[in-house]
């Protein structure tokens, strides 16, 4: 507690220089802001280094180790990298999750896209129209995915009796590995309304005389759409694809708490496995190399969609 | 009144001021009287109610002088608990630290009640080198726990209890097979739960049906079962199973509902001579014929016999079997007998009964263990906690409500019964449907099988829970899916093994 003791016993020239300069630096106003400045971006600053940087540097020295949170770690060298190669949950959960974000990406843009065309128009209750659109995104996911439970049942389910009123047989939705993925895709579309309203922000940021200079040439509704909305939108379509792909990666709530990962693994979702292999085998070391793996596999993407698709995208170079 | 604006300066001066006095506060650290909630018992219209109520306490480690003993200053201690469950445990849990700290007036015991994720939780905080003194723990995760020097070894401080360490004091041989890694105690249970049939009663009346009992002798053989289920199984159209316009599609209600996880599964493996983990060698042995035969039986229910509504861990989230018992969808379940704690309070006539046998009657007995972790600073302290919640005040605030069975064979005989045991006469009165006795005091403890679950067993089930899943929806039999994942398991389980 008593630092200011043995800091005092320094030479005191040169604390005395410090102390006086930095009360002269702090009156200017350029100080002052400097310090004001750090003060209001510390707790982010401080919540990235403990939340974010140490755990991913704890991380990367944890890839080589093995440690079961109880025993301390141990160093083996490579093991939990070359033990990804035979590890079959491993690459099924990889797969799972290619396929869930190839399927419910698009879907999902395409979807928010659509609503947020639809719910730019001037119809009358505007307002109610967008709050109940978004509304389910902001339902917290447990709820989500009790209700989705509810509604995929396959005795008593909402999507079952529906089925049956079409004179469909009954689909064990969550029950047949070959569904239980399907569904969770139509059960992400829930979420889209994140999605649709930034597109509805870039929606309303077209103006509105480049579709009066249209209509003037003789364009329809969809030579407008195609040749205006569409390559005007086309950043905030970009932005969304990337988001979407990196959120979809990390998809983990519906796995764990509808099919808990199966029938069969069927969805047994990246984070999920990873989430196992740390907190329910006690392989922390593994764990860690998982999540890198995760990492470097959401990196790559990221990369590749900017470098192909990211080309199309039309930037406006003044208004 | 003047209102007076401040500038920033004195604004900041203000901050500063403000941090730098509270810091002067932080530094000179008294013990400061923390909230705590606490239970209390209290008289209300003749029933005693536990109530929680927050007081002021001092919780840091205080050396109180006993005035006027000649004995030492005892030091007053602080012990964590942790533990899992609802509403129910946690009041449980909070009336027993009540009577604990009345008699033992140095020690505090604080409950830290984590209902989601227990382990990784518990996990977390142990690697962060903050483990709790005393905790719950996991009758899946125990072995691995104490395996891994997680847990006090308390087999000479049980032995050597002048109450707790009577031969005949705990349900045996089932408690020694629970608590022990090769062969020392790491904890003590305080109850047991075991699975049985549940049923409504108005629907066996109404179809001139006999009710299945609960005595274990009287267990219908699976025949008889199979033969009751179809009559209790109807269509939208009052047809059974097997009849001609059967509509399997269209089922107004199911004679029984048979959960697939382990607890349900182990009963009827057990019932037909076998096992899910061989208790001699640690490995699974659910490849072998008498388990998968009864897991075929389980799986038959489903997808032959029809009687039994397509059932997989998380179907519980849409309808509850309870509420399927109450409404007449279902006219027995079987489910844990913790679940009476909620199904007793349905609106119809409710029944218990012990399962139907295949080779012999059976049922899993199973709970989870209170252990002192072996960090402790206050061993003592921790042990006395943990053995105070293996006597009887604490059992018998759970076997009131229906959650438990008892653990003690005090609480059995017809003497301790009287101090728990309630009649169920009709819906919302006493807790024990006519005949329950039987599945205390005969059914439990005497066919009673405990799953004995090896360490590293976690990382094995992610082999097993997919190759049942299979056999749920027909993919493929119980005898092909285990004969694939047995293997495969216990590679994964003699690996483990060698960790040992």
């Amino acid at each position: 507690m008593d630092n200011t003791a043995s800091w005092a016993k320094k030479p005191s020239f040169a604390g005395k220089f410090s102390v006086i300069s930095a009360i002269r630096w702090f009156q200017t106003l350029q100080g002052r802001r400097t310090v004001i400045g750090y003060i209001f971006i510390g707790p982010f600053i401080l919540g990235v280094l403990f939340w974010v940087l140490i755990p991913a540097l704890t991380a990367v020295w944890l890839v080589f180790q093995d440690w079961n949170l109880i025993s301390p770690a141990s160093y083996i060298g490579l093991k939990n990298i070359t033990r990804l190669a035979t590890d079959k949950l491993f690459w099924q959960s990889l797969k799972v999750t290619t396929i869930f974000t190839v399927a419910s990406v698009p879907l999902g843009l395409l979807f928010s896209f659509i609503l947020a065309l639809l719910i730019n128009t001037k119809v009358r209750g505007l307002a109610i129209f967008r709050t109940i659109y978004y509304l389910p995104s902001i339902m917290p996911a447990v709820a989500n995915a009790v209700l989705w439970a509810w509604i995929f049942n396959t005795d008593f389910g909402l999507l079952n009796a529906l089925l049956r009123s079409i004179g469909l047989p009954k689909v064990g939705w969550l029950q047949q590995p070959e569904w239980a993925l399907p569904a969770l895709i139509a059960m992400s579309l829930w979420g889209v309304g994140a999605a649709m309203i930034i597109f509805l922000a870039g929606l309303q940021g077209i103006p509105e005389t480049f579709y009066e200079a249209a209509k003037i040439d003789g364009a329809g509704r969809w030579a407008q759409l195609r040749h205006i909305t569409v390559p005007l939108m086309s950043p905030v379509i970009f932005f969304n694809l990337i988001i979407g792909v990196i959120n979809s990666f990390q998809v983990f709530t519906a796995g764990y708490l509808i099919t808990n990962g199966g029938p069969q693994n069927a969805t047994l979702f990246y984070v999920l496995y990873l989430y196992r292999v740390g907190f329910r085998y006690l392989e922390m070391g593994y764990a860690a190399t998982l999540s890198w793996i995760l990492f470097f596999v959401i990196m790559i993407l990221t990369f590749i969609i900017f470098k192909t698709l990211g080309r199309s995208v039309y930037y406006q170079e003044d208004v | 009144m003047e209102k007076r604006k401040l500038t920033r300066r004195d604004f900041l001066n203000l901050s500063a001021g403000v941090a730098a006095g509270s810091l002067l506060a932080a530094c000179g650290a008294q013990p400061t009287p923390e909230k705590i909630v606490e239970t209390v018992i209290v008289e209300k219209e003749g029933e005693k109610v536990v109530e929680t109520v927050v007081v002021e306490k001092e919780v840091e480690k205080v050396v109180t002088a006993t005035p006027g003993a000649e004995a030492p200053a005892a030091e007053t201690v602080t012990i964590t608990f942790t533990g899992w469950g609802g509403t129910e445990e946690d009041e449980g849990v909070k009336s027993a630290v009540k009577v604990f700290e009345e008699e033992n007036p140095n020690i505090k015991v604080t409950w830290i009640q984590i209902p989601e994720n227990y382990d990784d939780k518990v996990l977390a905080m142990t690697a962060a080198g903050t483990p709790p003194d005393t905790a719950f723990v996991n009758n899946g995760q125990f072995r691995t726990y104490a395996r891994d020097g997680l847990l006090l070894d308390i087999t000479d401080l049980l032995k050597g209890d002048p109450e707790l360490g009577r031969v005949d004091y705990f349900i045996e041989p089932q408690e020694e097979a629970r608590c022990t890694y090769q062969g020392r105690w790491y904890g003590i249970g305080s109850c047991w739960v075991a699975p049985h049939i549940y049923y409504n009663a108005d629907i066996f009346e109404q179809e001139g049906i006999e009710p299945p009992s609960n005595d274990p002798e009287k267990a219908w053989d699976w025949s008889e079962f199979l033969e009751v289920a179809k009559q209790l199984t109807i269509d939208v159209n009052g047809n059974h199973p097997g009849d001609s316009g059967f509509d399997e599609d269209n089922i107004e209600r199911w004679a029984i509902q048979w959960p697939t996880w382990s607890i349900p599964l182990h009963a009827v493996i057990a019932s037909n001579g076998g096992y899910w983990i061989n208790p001699d060698t640690g490995l699974v042995d659910i490849d072998k014929p008498e388990a998968t035969e009864a897991l075929q039986a389980v799986a038959d229910l489903m997808l032959v016999h029809k009687v039994s509504p397509l059932n997989t861990a998380f179907s519980a989230l849409g309808m509850s079997n309870t509420q399927m018992l109450e409404n007449g969808k279902l006219a027995m379940a079987v489910d844990g007998s913790w679940a009476l704690a909620w199904i007793t309070k349905i609106n119809a006539k409710l029944g218990t009964a012990a399962l139907p046998k295949l080779k012999q009657p059976a049922t899993d007995m199973q709970a989870h263990i209170h252990s002192a972790y072996a960090a402790t600073k206050y061993p003592d302290q921790a042990w006395k906690w943990v053995r105070f919640l293996g006597t009887e005040f604490y059992q018998l605030v759970f076997l009131k409500m229906g959650l438990w069975l008892p653990s003690q064979t005090d609480l059995m005989t017809p003497e301790g019964m009287q101090k728990w045991y309630t009649e169920r006469q009709g819906p919302g009165d006493g807790v024990h449907p006519a005949g329950y006795d039987q599945i205390v005091t005969q059914y439990v403890p005497k066919y009673g099988h405990v799953l004995y679950m090896p360490p590293g067993y976690a990382k094995a089930d992610a082999v097993i829970t997919p190759a049942l899943d299979a056999i749920w929806i027909g993919e493929q039999t119980a005898e092909e899916a285990m004969t694939a994942a047995a293997p495969e398991a216990n590679a994964i389980l003699e690996a483990e093994q060698q960790k040992g």
